[in-house]
């Protein structure tokens, strides 16, 4: 026993040392390299405050890059096959204007929510990717990036005259901002997709109401019996808002605040965002879920949609009329793009659900950014590298497209065309780098731009014009976890088969829905989530 | 003269030829399912699903792998360095650990072996081990570090190294190395020349048991690889699918480009491509594999 004991205090020992020695160097390594570049500017302030107040340089605190530093930006997705080439093009510039260079780190798809946390922990990259589904929120939170609001003047004056403040304002968590937003206004609005071909075809009215649309699908199955009409499973419906993809539809008839209104069944229009009512206890409840199955029951989808797989090329092959779940306007030109390409004579049309109910706005500037990792060794280069990226025309290309002439050029109607498949358009993935005035415009950007000036003009006319006002909201949900979990079980075992309308008394079985939700927690959630959200509407000043 | 098989007998033969049949129908059948999916027409998969036989037989999805093969032969280059590597290299260190371990002059012989056998129970889990290899090593910082990265963390397992120790202590009785020793043998030479010749069915196993786990492997490439060029060939399979999966995903939130993602076709030549030679080899070298671990466990 004796000999094991002073084996294991020997080892214990060791281990401390080697952790000691290991703290020791990295402590060391952080203070040597922070002081000369970064906080330079505040030393002298108050060196000079103290000794001698003749000579104060203290208007603009001198950015010192005779130090040549390597930079790590993380972003997601595969590396293209260029990618070295492209980065010494890169190099060159940020070399001679802010002595560093850059490397560029691919996340790749595997696992990639899991490496993402390991790279912030380790702290070897000095920007990195962030977005709204990439939990940037909680992330800022817990402190995993740098606070930007005193370094931008210094380090990043260009982003700060173009980047928009109220682009900026939806990046800051709590009041801090953490990352800058890419600049390009994205519409990505929900909606139908349809077969406009065969619409025009059996002479069918637009799908722009419940009842249009059912007179839609009820065209094409009386003229063409064996058309596949609906595919719709449950695979876009996993949170706490719907359990059937179908029920989608209904965002034809409300003007919610959000796509499918809120979780727990509680809903709010776009116009009253504080007035919170209760969908799932109302007499529209009944009439929808009624509805659905009568749709059910005419056989718009299959009898074992709840169980069926999700098939997201349905739509392509021909094998259903109309998507509903999931939908946007790049999902419509991607169909327009395989028809051209597999099927021309087919056309897809696209419905945003917005055009009909007035609620429209563009998606949170949160869905594509850029932070400064916290444990970065060299921050301030790495806001100037961005600053470059992102509001130098030519660095901005380049990081985009591509080397031009080898990688890209622009054809005679001034459109982005490809040359080389070892670096496509966004060869790096750096959605978050997409400057709306240097974005080279690629042809399919036409129809999109189209239907983006569509919606601007409706999202102008919006209570609260082109602003979406539920982007900023988080629910924090720590205390009733427990519940919600429960909910989420209840609402796939029993709210499920009355959306998809595979139930015989819709009546009774809702009652059943909302007992067994009830009894799940259903309450606390509704109640915690109302106050929450009156808490915001009162912050953000939405009433 | 025959001996004949009794009527029970028969009948026992003929209901486990047919449960084996079958059983071996059902491991068949995705392999087959996916070559003939590999020579479908990618339209005819998505209309019609999969099928035994190939409808609208076509090559075109194995023309788009080999129009540019470089990709899965560097892969594949990838792959046989690195399991080379490490088996060979694994293989010496951990014969000369359980040597070192089975020996009964050695003292602490016991307590290594438990620390050994400890950290089979007991991990540090992912953070750890993943901070480890790419800051206190630093290995993360250069391609020819993450290579290592990718081969270095598999050398040695508990489990083989305490398989091998039980396989030196059954075959070579402490006697022989004694008299070894009083001949005036030192370990080097009673390593090399009286151990290692009767473990050849220990090295088979153990080196089997390695080389597969490097083969299979695509976890620490995920993790550690910097540039595709260093990719394992599982990972590049699996990347390549969870590529198509992710940005689809991601497409419902942000325009980005899925046009020329690979077609189902595509993906199921490509698995055919990746897999296709090993499982030509694998039944050659299985045998060895069963009869390796009982000849270590009977007598352990």
């Amino acid at each position: 026993m004796g000999k094991i004991k002073k084996l294991l205090s020997v080892i214990l020992m060791l281990c401390m040392v080697l952790s000691l020695v290991a703290c020791g160097s990295k402590g060391g390594e952080k203070d040597d390299d922070k002081n000369p570049s970064g906080n330079t500017g505040n030393q002298d302030d108050t060196d000079d405050g103290k000794d001698d107040p003749t000579d104060t340089p203290t208007e603009e605190p001198a950015i010192d890059t005779s130090e040549k530093v390597d930079l790590v930006f993380y972003v997601m997705g595969d590396a293209p096959v260029d990618e070295v080439l492209v980065e010494e093009e890169i190099n060159k510039i940020l070399l001679e204007k802010i002595n560093a260079t850059i490397d560029f780190q691919f996340s790749t798809w595997t696992d990639w929510a899991q490496k993402y946390n390991l790279e912030l922990t380790s702290g070897q990259s000095d920007m990195i990717y962030v977005a709204n589904w990439n939990s940037y929120g909680t992330l800022a939170t817990a402190g995993a990036f740098l606070e930007l609001d005193e370094l931008l003047p210094t380090y990043a004056p260009n982003i700060l005259a173009t980047v928009d403040e109220g682009l900026l304002n939806m990046c800051k968590v709590d009041g801090t901002l953490y990352s800058i937003p890419g600049t390009w206004p994205e519409y990505t609005v929900n909606g139908i997709k349809y077969r406009e071909d065969l619409r025009v075809k059996y002479d069918l009215p637009v799908p722009n109401s419940l009842e249009n649309f059912e007179a839609y699908l009820l065209g094409i199955k009386e003229k063409d019996p064996n058309q596949g009409l609906l595919t719709v499973t449950t695979a876009e419906s996993s949170g706490l808002v719907t359990a059937f993809d179908a029920a989608n539809v209904f965002n034809l008839k409300y003007p919610w605040i959000t796509n499918n209104a809120f979780p727990y069944g509680l809903a709010a229009d776009y116009n009253t965002p504080a007035d919170v009512y209760d969908y799932w206890y109302s007499e529209d409840f009944v009439e929808d879920m009624k509805l659905m199955k009568k749709w059910a029951d005419l056989g718009f989808w299959s009898r074992s949609a709840l169980s069926d797989p999700n098939n997201d090329e349905s739509f392509k092959t021909g094998l259903c009329v109309a998507e509903v779940a999931g939908q946007n306007p790049n999902k419509h030109i991607t169909a327009v793009t395989d028809f051209a390409k597999e099927n021309p004579d087919w056309t897809s049309a696209y419905l945003a659900y917005g055009e009909v109910t007035g609620v429209l706005y563009p998606a949170s500037a949160i869905q594509n950014a850029t932070a400064i990792v916290r444990d970065s060794e060299n921050p301030e280069r790495a806001l100037m590298a961005l600053d470059l990226m992102f509001t130098d025309q030519t660095l901005n290309n380049l990081v985009q497209a591509g080397i031009e002439g080898t990688h890209y050029e622009i054809d005679a109607n001034g459109y982005y065309k490809n040359l080389s498949e070892n670096f496509k358009y966004e060869g790096f993935n750096t959605w978050n780098l997409r400057n709306n005035d240097y974005k080279l415009k690629q042809e399919s950007d036409k129809l999109l731009s189209e239907m983006s000036a569509k919606y601007a003009e409706i999202g102008d006319k919006t209570k609260f014009p082109n602003v979406n006002i539920y982007s900023n909201f988080t629910e924090n949900y720590d205390e009733y976890q427990v519940e919600r979990a429960a909910v989420s079980d209840v609402m796939r075992q029993y709210l499920a088969p009355i959306q998809a309308g595979l139930v015989d008394d819709v009546e009774a079985e809702i009652a059943k829905f909302l007992e067994k939700a009830e009894a799940a927690g259903l309450t606390t959630c509704r109640d915690a989530f109302k106050e929450q959200w009156a808490a915001y509407c009162e912050e953000y000043g939405y009433k | 003269m025959k001996i004949r098989d009794s009527k029970s007998t028969i009948i026992f033969k003929i209901v486990i030829y047919t449960l084996l049949t079958l059983g071996a129908l059902i491991c068949v059948f995705p392999f087959i399912v996916i070559i003939s999916g590999s020579f479908t027409d990618n339209h005819t998969i998505l209309t019609e699903g999969y099928g035994i036989l190939p409808k609208n037989f076509t090559v075109a999805a194995y023309q788009t792998i080999f129009k540019a093969p470089q990709d899965i032969l560097q892969a594949y280059m990838m792959t046989f360095y690195y399991t080379i590597q490490g088996t060979s290299v694994g293989l010496i260190m951990i014969t000369m650990t359980a040597y070192v371990i089975s020996r009964p002059e050695f003292k602490y012989r016991n307590n290594i072996s438990f620390m050994i056998y400890f950290t089979s129970i007991f991990g540090g889990g992912i953070i750890p081990w993943y901070l480890m290899y790419s800051k206190v090593l630093g290995l993360k910082e250069t391609t020819g570090g993450s290579m290592i990265a990718i081969w270095f963390p598999a050398l040695m397992s508990p489990f083989l190294i305490i398989l091998m120790r039980t396989f030196i202590k059954a075959s070579v009785p402490d006697a022989i190395s004694e008299s070894a020793k009083i001949d005036g043998a030192g370990h080097m030479t009673i390593f090399f020349k009286i151990v290692l010749p009767v473990l050849g069915p220990g090295i088979a196993t153990v080196g089997l048991f390695l080389a597969l786990g490097y083969w299979n492997d695509w976890f620490r490439s995920s993790m550690f690889s910097t540039s595709s060029k260093t990719w394992e060939l599982q990972f590049y399979l699996y990347d390549l699918l969870n590529a198509t999966q992710a940005l689809k995903q991601m497409a419902q939130n942000t325009s980005i480009s899925t046009a020329d993602l690979p077609t189902q076709s595509v993906k199921l030549a490509m698995a055919v491509v990746a897999t296709g030679p090993v499982l030509l080899f694998y039944p050659f070298v299985q045998r060895y594999f069963v009869s390796g671990i009982t000849i270590g466990a009977v007598k352990g």
